[in-house]
């Protein structure tokens, strides 16, 4: 089912998409005037039907609380073509990113992997895992091809980085 | 020119081989690198769940950056440096966002400098230190080689943000290549993106985005694919048998950072550049290398 036709119940939240334009910081979402340059680049279009002419309309028409719960929001690949190539500055990657905020405030179901990030980074300092890397038999690591240790975080950082989740 | 590197968390928990060349290359090009230990995550992967604590996780880096005394800043990542550039955007151009940060930072006695000049390893050899230096510096010529070039998504993209180079048409990466005696091809997916970013939500795509482009350029029969993004790096190298499997094609396209490349003309010894970590067959691109 497409994006559009899960509209075709809903009624637009004036609320909801106030957040969206306070989160854009002046970007011009409200400018777009469907050319479709975006989507016609779009990365995540032709595996994923990512159609981000599609999202504007919707976050302009006021449909955000349909599309913060929806899956679509996280094909985006962050190439950021739409934003270069959008005539009005209406920057469809910035509208994915403000709705992604959203649906993590309105605790909407996104995938794990990014929470697991936060709780990551939280702990060690690292988005990533620390990896060790075979090749043939052998193992590497940091401490085998004498580079620098990797520092923790301190606990003054952690309130900080916590604090600053809390931020809406 | 004393330089503060911010090597990010791909660079530091995987893709050591190009934090090992980046490390060798600089300072033979008279660049003294200063590394920033308390440095943490730039917030990438933040940007999606919270933008102002992205945001904080940047300008942690910036104000780390100042204090170690450097007025550059080198983030070889080009999440990292997207990132750390918004971030630095929202900071510099509002004073709402810029109050909390800088009390934020206070707390860990640290402060913010607007000043603080950023650079990719691309505009950084190619501007800062200077195409005809690295020309200059060249001892071993890699005449024969035909190469493809991957600059990724996030530094040329988008161009009102301050990027590294031409948003359409980037040739910074192709010119350091010919810099070290190598040619470069153009091709028509240069601009495609490597799919990093899904191999959070979406692995099969992120695979599939990966393995077109070296499908492509196997098809064109280059010598090895130069990238300089750790995510770039770990798509198209690391999990070059996923992509090749996902596609349902075989893939032995060889693929080494700029980094090291330009090490190898510097005749640095390969090991000291990684290439003995890199899991797509650069044995096969070595073996042209002239002696
Ligand atoms: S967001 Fe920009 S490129 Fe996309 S349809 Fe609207 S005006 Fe066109
Ligand atoms: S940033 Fe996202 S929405 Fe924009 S073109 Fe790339 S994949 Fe499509």
């Amino acid at each position: 089912m497409s994006l559009v036709d899960l509209m075709s119940m809903a009624k637009p939240n004036l609320e909801s998409r106030a957040k969206i334009f306070s989160k854009l910081k002046g970007r011009d979402l409200v400018n777009c005037f469907q050319c479709i340059k975006c989507t016609s680049g779009c990365t995540a279009l032709k595996l994923l039907e990512l159609k981000p002419h599609e999202i504007e309309k919707l976050a302009n028409l006021g449909f955000v609380d349909e599309l913060v719960v929806s899956d679509v929001l996280w094909t985006c690949v962050t190439c950021l073509k739409c934003v270069q190539r959008c005539p009005q500055k209406a920057s469809p990657y910035h509208v994915i990113m403000a709705l992604r905020n959203l649906a993590v405030e309105k605790e909407a179901k996104i995938p794990e992997a990014f929470m697991k990030a936060v709780s990551q980074i939280l702990e060690t300092g690292m988005a990533e895992a620390y990896q060790k890397i075979s090749k043939g038999t052998e193992t590497f690591d940091r401490e085998s091809l004498k580079l620098p240790k990797i520092c923790s975080p301190g606990e003054v950082f952690q309130t900080l980085f916590l604090k600053a989740l809390e931020e809406k | 020119m004393k330089t503060a590197v911010f090597w990010g968390c791909r660079i530091l928990t995987s893709q050591y081989a190009y934090e090992m060349s980046v490390r060798e290359v600089m300072p033979r090009l008279g660049v003294e690198l200063v590394d920033l230990p308390e440095a943490l995550c730039c917030g990438d992967p933040v940007k999606s769940v919270n933008d102002f604590a992205a945001t904080y996780l940047s300008s942690r880096v910036l104000a780390l950056a100042h204090a170690s005394g450097a007025e550059h800043l080198l983030v070889p990542c080009n999440r990292c440096h997207f990132t750390i550039s918004e971030a630095k955007r929202s900071i510099d151009g509002d004073r709402k966002v810029s109050e909390k940060i800088l009390g934020m930072l206070r707390e860990e006695k640290l402060e913010y400098d607007p000043n603080m000049r950023l650079w990719h390893v691309i505009d950084f050899l190619h501007g800062a230190v200077g195409l005809k230096r690295v020309k200059d510096a060249v001892a071993k010529p890699l005449k024969g080689l035909r190469l493809a070039s991957h600059v990724g998504c996030q530094i040329i993209r988008y161009s009102d943000l301050g990027r590294v180079d031409d948003a359409e048409n980037p040739r910074k990466l192709d010119e350091l290549i010919g810099a070290v005696g190598a040619e470069t091809v153009d091709y028509a997916e240069k601009l495609d993106c490597c799919g990093a970013h899904l191999m959070l939500s979406h692995l099969d795509t992120a695979f599939s985005l990966a393995g077109a482009k070296l499908r492509a350029l196997q098809e064109l029969g280059v010598d090895g694919l130069v990238v300089s993004c750790p995510d770039c790096g770990l798509m198209y190298d690391f999990k070059q048998k996923d992509a090749a499997a996902t596609v349902g094609v075989k893939l032995d396209v060889p693929v080494v950072y700029y980094t090291q490349l330009l090490g190898l003309a510097l005749s640095i010894k390969q090991e000291k550049l990684g290439l003995h970590l890199n899991q797509s067959s650069v044995d096969k691109l070595l073996m042209k290398v002239p002696v």
